[in-house]
């Protein structure tokens, strides 16, 4: 924070140093009453944080790809959201540490034995963690380099064009793809180690790139607010970012809902075991609250135009959506660790504000090493005078 | 309205064209006699047709008994050319809604082709569960209204009656969309067409357009609405269609990624087919201005990326079949690879996943002949898909008593060409009747000058 350029002042900073710190000491006490449910909030936590930082790689990356000029202006935003990797990585990294050996990722001896030979490989305490040090250290690898890339090119001639590299984005789109399939599987999709979907890659990426896009918006906002983007960020990114914000809600719901519904209809007792704990349980009302969040809310509040170019509609929108981000990831990893009962208490709360605390910290970190604007941007003055 | 452009994009439209010209240029082909290679082609492609209008009548009038199916594999080559059909339709609503919501000015180029074979893919995937009912007279029985047929209702819990709704909206909605796009292209040619009956249908069917800014605003206005509506259409098709497998309790058949992997493979084999249409149509019909090798390179981008998600679809159902440890879904993936009909699945691999990876590379993908041939070869791999999930999941059944092989017989395979000669035959006639390109949007998107390029209006100065 000591940078020239800080986005935020001193005392905000000491307040978002004393959440992530206090939070991170009442999250520690906790586990003298409740090591479950704290184990499970790190899992959250940690996962919320990382997959945002890998968000903001996959955002630079697809855009590149696309040959997408819009978003110029504020790409320093999703830049800054990488700053969040490494630490995100290191906290991850413990918490599976943690409960790595005991855990029971597959219950020895359970069913035909036969047929098990690659789960007991794939589940192997000491391969998963390997894969795990792998899937981490390729991301911050990659947006290292892509964000790297970018900020070398404030002081490159405009002419270069040597940030957008669709080459390497290609590839980490490629990378991407397969690693968040297989993160997913391990870290949460293996909680419950009987239980599998093909579909749960895709869910997985469905509701990262839906909560990357919500703190796009909350920071792009926060930002002209504050004044680093004043000018720079205008409504009518805010209304694409709104568009897709709507378009990714839509399609979060689509994929939860083919997972349930093809589950649901088939009736196979292998498969159903997941939402039976979550639908035939006290987490029911929470699994529906998710669907509200995460899907009716966006989907009725962004439909119609001027609420898509309201700064205060889209900062509630967006709130809404990442409280519905947690809520999605809880019904996903509660379950199986704390139990058939929804819980809500001291835990969860310090964890949620510590890790807010913690990426606020992050991502101002990150966004005041550069510019706040990208200069030599070839496609600046499109994205600055186009009209959505 | 000037917007701002990087000069890092390439220009839409090569050659010095002014707007004039694109007008000239593509209702070109429409004036005048048909070529020789249009004959060539139309003959071949009608007696395609009449091949499979000939095989269609006889099963009609014998049975459905004269296919290959049997107890076992009671859905062989119908249902696999359905689903082929189907998803070669869904390039074109991609191109022209999806794309369109997400400003690739690129897709002027194709998008009215591509949303005319939509239409042409879509009637010839309709016409097989229509004679797979075995009596087609009766298809009315689909459409859910009080009736006098006693007790007789449709199966709202079936998802062969959500794929009547979800094509026929499809249709319907591909259908308005193409036309709405046509509209402005129909009153130009109204307007350069000589008095005769010519100039009458397209008057008509231009509906009285004056070109007015107010008539412009309605037009984009509503042209966005149906983008709009479209665009879960491509989801949805596909999605539904997927769930006729994906409902059942077959393994090989019943995974919860089938919903996002069909839609992807559809799209991913409708832009192969745009691309084999495209590479003719630019050639025969003199349009290398207006599809450049720039638009090609952007749809190989596409199908090699839509390529890549089919791939990883493939790789997870290994994967889950192996992670899940049900000896039954193991079975189906290792007879997959390496049953009597692993040929159809190394095919199939090959195709879709292998060799679409050299499109990774810039030389491949500006070699326009290695891009028509891997765009064959997509095709291709896109039916085998449809075939190995079909035929290799029901042709071994769970008790070794009722294992059975599949082979098609002539009048199958008959009424696969007849598809195609129905297909073709419908393009060929597009291009004669229609502008293939979409005239109004190529001009609204390129920024052309109104007369005279760049070294015109020197050369007049010169003078």
């Amino acid at each position: 924070m000591t940078s020239s350029n800080a986005v935020i002042s001193r005392a905000s900073a000491r307040k978002l140093v004393v959440a992530t710190v206090a939070g991170a000491v009442l999250l520690a006490l906790s586990t003298l009453f409740a090591p479950d449910r704290v184990w499970a909030n790190l899992l959250v936590g940690s996962y919320y944080l990382i997959t945002l930082g890998l968000g903001g790689v996959l955002f630079i990356a697809l855009t590149n790809v696309c040959g997408g000029g819009w978003q110029a202006a504020f790409r320093r935003v999703p830049e800054a959201m990488t700053g969040v990797l490494p630490v995100a990585g290191v906290i991850l990294l413990a918490t599976l540490a943690m409960r790595l050996g005991e855990y029971g990722w597959h219950h020895h001896g359970e069913g035909d034995v036969g047929t098990f030979w690659f789960k007991e490989l794939w589940l192997d305490p000491k391969f998963l963690a390997v894969r795990a040090v792998a899937y981490v250290l390729l991301w911050i690898a990659f947006a290292r380099a892509l964000v790297g890339r970018s900020h070398r090119q404030d002081t490159l001639p405009p002419t270069s064009n040597a940030r957008i590299h669709a080459g390497m984005s290609s590839v980490f789109l490629a990378v991407f793809a397969i690693t968040i399939s297989l993160a997913g599987a391990d870290w949460i999709m293996a909680l419950e180690p009987m239980w599998f979907s093909t579909m749960w890659g895709v869910y997985q990426f469905s509701g990262l790139i839906q909560a990357t896009l919500a703190v796009m918006i909350v920071a792009c906002v926060l930002l002209r607010r504050q004044g680093a983007l004043e000018g720079v960020f205008t409504d009518e990114h805010l209304h694409d970012l709104g568009k897709l914000l709507l378009g990714f809600s839509c399609f979060w719901m689509y994929i939860w809902f083919s997972q349930y519904m093809l589950i649901w209809y088939a009736n196979l007792p292998e498969e159903t075991s997941y939402f039976i704990s979550r639908t035939h349980t006290a987490w029911a009302p929470v699994v529906v609250g998710s669907i509200v969040l995460n899907w009716i809310v966006p989907f009725f509040v962004l439909l119609p135009r001027p609420c898509k170019r309201s700064e205060s509609i889209m900062l509630k929108v967006a709130a809404v959506v990442l409280v519905g981000r947690w809520v999605d990831l809880s019904v996903m990893v509660f379950p199986p660790v704390v139990g058939d009962l929804p819980v809500f208490g001291i835990p969860e709360l310090a964890s949620i504000v510590s890790m807010s605390g913690l990426f606020g910290l992050l991502f101002a970190q990150t966004f005041s090493s550069a510019a706040p604007v990208p200069r030599n941007e070839p496609f600046l003055e499109e994205s600055l005078h186009y009209h959505a | 309205m000037s917007e701002q452009t990087s000069p890092l994009r390439p220009p839409l439209v090569t050659g010095d064209k002014t707007l004039g010209d694109v007008t000239r240029d593509i209702t070109a082909p429409m004036a005048g006699k048909p070529t020789g290679l249009w004959w060539a082609a139309f003959a071949i492609s009608s007696t395609a047709l009449l091949i499979g209008v000939a095989a269609v009548w006889y099963q009609i009038a014998t049975g459905i008994g004269t296919w290959g199916l049997n107890r076992t594999v009671g859905w062989g080559f119908d249902i696999t050319n359905f689903v082929f059909w189907v998803g070669i339709g869904h390039a074109g609503t991609l191109i022209s809604a999806v794309l369109f919501l997400f400003r690739q000015k690129w897709r002027t180029a194709v998008n009215r082709s591509a949303e005319a074979m939509t239409l042409f893919a879509v009637m010839c995937a309709g016409l097989f569960p229509l004679i797979h009912m075995g009596r087609p007279w009766l298809c009315y029985w689909m459409m859910p209204y009080p009736n006098t047929r006693g007790s007789l209702w449709v199966n709202f819990k079936s998802p062969l009656l959500w794929d009547v709704f979800a094509i026929s909206t499809y249709l319907l909605i591909s259908a308005v969309f193409w036309y709405v796009g046509l509209i402005p292209d129909l009153a130009t040619i109204r307007d350069r067409s000589e008095p005769g009956w010519k100039r009458r249908i397209s008057a008509i069917l231009s509906l009285g357009w004056d070109g007015s800014a107010r008539t412009w605003h309605r037009y984009e206005t509503v042209y966005l609405l149906l983008a709009g509506l479209a665009t879960p259409l491509v989801f949805s098709v596909h999605t539904i269609v997927s769930m006729d497998f994906a409902t059942a309790v077959i393994p090989g058949w019943h995974t919860t990624i089938f919903p996002p992997y069909f839609v992807a493979g559809a799209i991913f084999s409708g832009l192969a087919m745009v691309l084999t249409l495209m590479l003719i149509a630019r050639k025969v019909m003199h349009l290398e201005d207006y599809v450049t090798p720039k638009h090609i390179e952007r749809m190989s981008q596409l199908m090699l990326s839509m390529g890549c998600i089919v791939g990883l679809a493939y790789g997870t159902e290994f994967f889950m079949a192996a992670y899940s440890g049900n000896p039954y879904e193991q079975f189906v993936f290792k007879n997959r690879a390496f049953g009597p009909l692993s040929w159809a699945y190394w095919t199939m691999v090959s195709c879709n996943v292998l060799i679409p990876q050299l499109l990774w590379f810039k030389k491949v993908r500006t070699t326009l002949p290695l891009v028509f041939v891997i765009a064959i070869l997509v095709n291709v791999g896109m039916w085998f898909e449809r075939f190995v999930i079909i035929v290799t999941s029901l042709h071994r059944d769970f008790l070794p008593s009722s294992w059975a092989h599949y082979i098609p017989t002539s009048i199958e395979i008959a009424t696969l060409i007849g598809s195609f000669g129905l297909f073709f035959t419908c393009f060929l006639l597009f291009c004669r009747v229609a502008p293939a390109i979409a005239i109004a949007e190529v001009k609204g998107a390129a920024h052309l000058p109104r007369r005279g390029g760049a070294t015109a209006v020197s050369e007049e100065q010169a003078a």
